[in-house]
């Protein structure tokens, strides 16, 4: 499996990356570290004539606190985020997500840009073209079939990049820029629920995500990162969740988030569950309540290889386990 | 301004080479088929096994996944580099010795990782040992013997550290 050709362009600064992309418009490629798109290339998943690649664009890389917030740009690689003495101090459960993608090998190269900005995957779909040839094309891979659910007209891939419910939890903003100016929005609304084409970039935007902006979190409120992977040493997750939970002096639930990833085609807000918190303290007991609604809240679907039963289950154990975590002092 | 073509500065194991590379050739595909540095892998070709692991400027990655031109005014060590003056590296005489090689196939990455890890933390715990070789992966050994022999290189580094 070799890439396919294109050409490369490596812009020196974002206007001139703003400007490529407006020229070549749904011909090129994005590049970051490239640890997902190349194998997308080299499965002829993703065609692009032109690759842009961002290495050479130094305020990317930049890691900051200002006015009560965290500036992140997406060219930092995961082991930057993990090494980085601000995320680490203020933002700890991105440091935990982070530390959680792929093996030491990835995270040397893969950015946090590429991840918030990952694919949903299947497993009809994230094979080589050779593997796929053996079927219909899919939904994803611009067929007419989903061979998960057959038939039904939704494609079921799912979302599985793992900083992203602890970026969520932390009430991330992130900065889009395109030919036609720049914008920002709270992270949980780039994403579409479609597995088609999951994120707005994927539904053809033109823009290129250029900040990542995070409140500094309050010193009531504590947000934990836990993921359950087959292999503990290299996978995407079975099932990923990020909880915060704030408290008030007496030691009860003001306010709690719980965001998962692995149970669909966007990262899930399990609010039933979230509200069953509010207002009371985090015991055994609302830990097992809380868990076992989040678990229901879920519609798993078979786009991995474990069954839709097992990941409920899992579900609930790895809610737990944040939530226990996130309510220690 | 695009470019299918283009000549890349590379400090290969200590020496500075130019090379005219496409631009849709992976580093692992230059140092194998342009260089013939064979003692770099090709397992998987998609970043899940390890044995196409070099030092790119110290750090272990998976050179499948990276792109010659990505790697342009970079230092590249393979495994090629880690022997001196025709004596093995003292990680290649202790992975011997322990049995922490069968088939071979995996050792040239497993062999740079340990180093970046012995670099970077010289007396590694044995779960540093087990998240540093996490990308490494090894159909013969089980690992026990691998981490054996980490384990002894970090004890005999830090013996004659103490000295
Ligand atoms: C063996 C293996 C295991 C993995 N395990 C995990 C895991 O456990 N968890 C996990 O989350 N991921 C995992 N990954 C996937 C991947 O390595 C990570 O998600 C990584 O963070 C992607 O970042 P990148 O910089 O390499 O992205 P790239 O491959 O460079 O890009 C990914 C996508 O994002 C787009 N993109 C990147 N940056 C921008 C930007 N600034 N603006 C617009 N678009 C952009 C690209 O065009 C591309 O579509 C794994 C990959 C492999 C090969
Ligand atoms: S060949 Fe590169 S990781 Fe397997
Ligand atoms: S010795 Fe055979 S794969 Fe490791």
């Amino acid at each position: 499996m070799r890439l396919p050709e294109f050409a490369y362009l490596a812009p020196e600064d974002l206007q001139e990356a703003i400007n490529l992309i407006g020229k070549y418009k749904n011909q090129y490629a994005i590049l970051a570290g490239g640890t997902d798109l190349m194998i997308k290339m080299k499965q002829r998943l993703r065609n692009a004539p032109y690759v842009i690649s961002l290495d050479q664009i130094a305020p990317l890389k930049t890691i900051r606190e200002e006015a009560s917030r965290i500036i992140i740009g997406p060219m930092n690689t995961l082991d930057e985020i993990i090494n980085s003495p601000i995320i680490k101090a203020k933002l700890p459960a991105l440091r935990q997500a982070a530390w959680k993608v792929g093996s030491p090998l990835l995270r040397a190269v893969a950015t946090i840009g590429g991840n918030i900005c990952l694919n949903t995957r299947c497993r009809f779909y994230n094979q080589s073209d050779f593997w796929r040839l053996s079927r219909e094309k899919c939904f994803k891979a611009g067929g007419h079939i989903c061979h998960v659910a057959n038939k039904m007209a939704v494609c079921y891939s799912g979302f599985v990049a793992d900083t992203v419910p602890a970026l969520i939890a932390y009430n991330a903003i992130i900065t889009l820029a395109g030919a036609g100016g720049t914008r920002k929005l709270p992270l949980a609304d780039f994403y579409t629920g479609d597995g088609r084409r999951p994120n707005q970039i994927q539904r053809g935007s033109n823009e290129i995500l250029t900040e990542i902006e995070i409140p500094v979190p309050g010193d009531d409120e504590k947000t934990v990162y836990c993921k359950y992977r087959v292999r503990e040493s290299i996978d995407f997750p079975v099932v990923g969740a990020a909880v915060t939970v704030k408290k008030d002096a007496r030691q009860q639930c003001l306010d709690a988030r719980i965001i998962l990833i692995g149970v669909g085609s966007a990262p899930l807000e399990a609010k039933l569950a979230r509200d069953k918190m509010v207002g009371r303290s985090l015991d055994a007991d609302l830990i097992a309540e809380v868990a076992a609604t989040a678990a229901a809240e879920i519609h798993p679907v078979k786009t991995d290889l474990v069954a839709p039963s097992y990941k409920r289950k899992i579900a609930r154990v790895v809610v737990a386990e944040a939530l226990r975590a996130a309510g220690e002092a | 301004m695009a470019i299918m073509k283009k000549t890349i500065k590379l400090v290969v194991n200590g020496e500075t080479r130019e090379i005219a590379v496409e631009v849709n050739q992976t580093l692992l595909e230059v140092l194998r088929e342009d260089l013939g540095l064979t003692g770099t892998k090709k397992g998987c070709n998609q970043g899940e096994c390890g044995a196409c692991t070099v030092l790119l400027d110290g750090k272990p990655v998976s050179s499948c996944l990276v792109l010659a031109v990505k790697a342009d005014c970079k230092s590249v060590m393979t495994i090629e580099g880690v022997a001196k003056n025709g004596h093995l590296d003292q990680i290649q005489e202790t992975f011997n010795e322990k049995g922490a090689i069968q088939c071979g196939f995996c050792t040239p990455g497993m062999i740079l990782t340990t180093k970046n890890l012995l670099d970077e933390n010289p007396a590694p715990s044995t779960d540093e040992i087990k998240e540093a070789i996490a990308g490494n992966i090894c159909r013969c050994t089980g690992y026990v013997q691998i981490i054996e022999a980490i384990t002894a290189l970090a004890k005999a580094k830090n013996a004659q550290g103490g000295a």
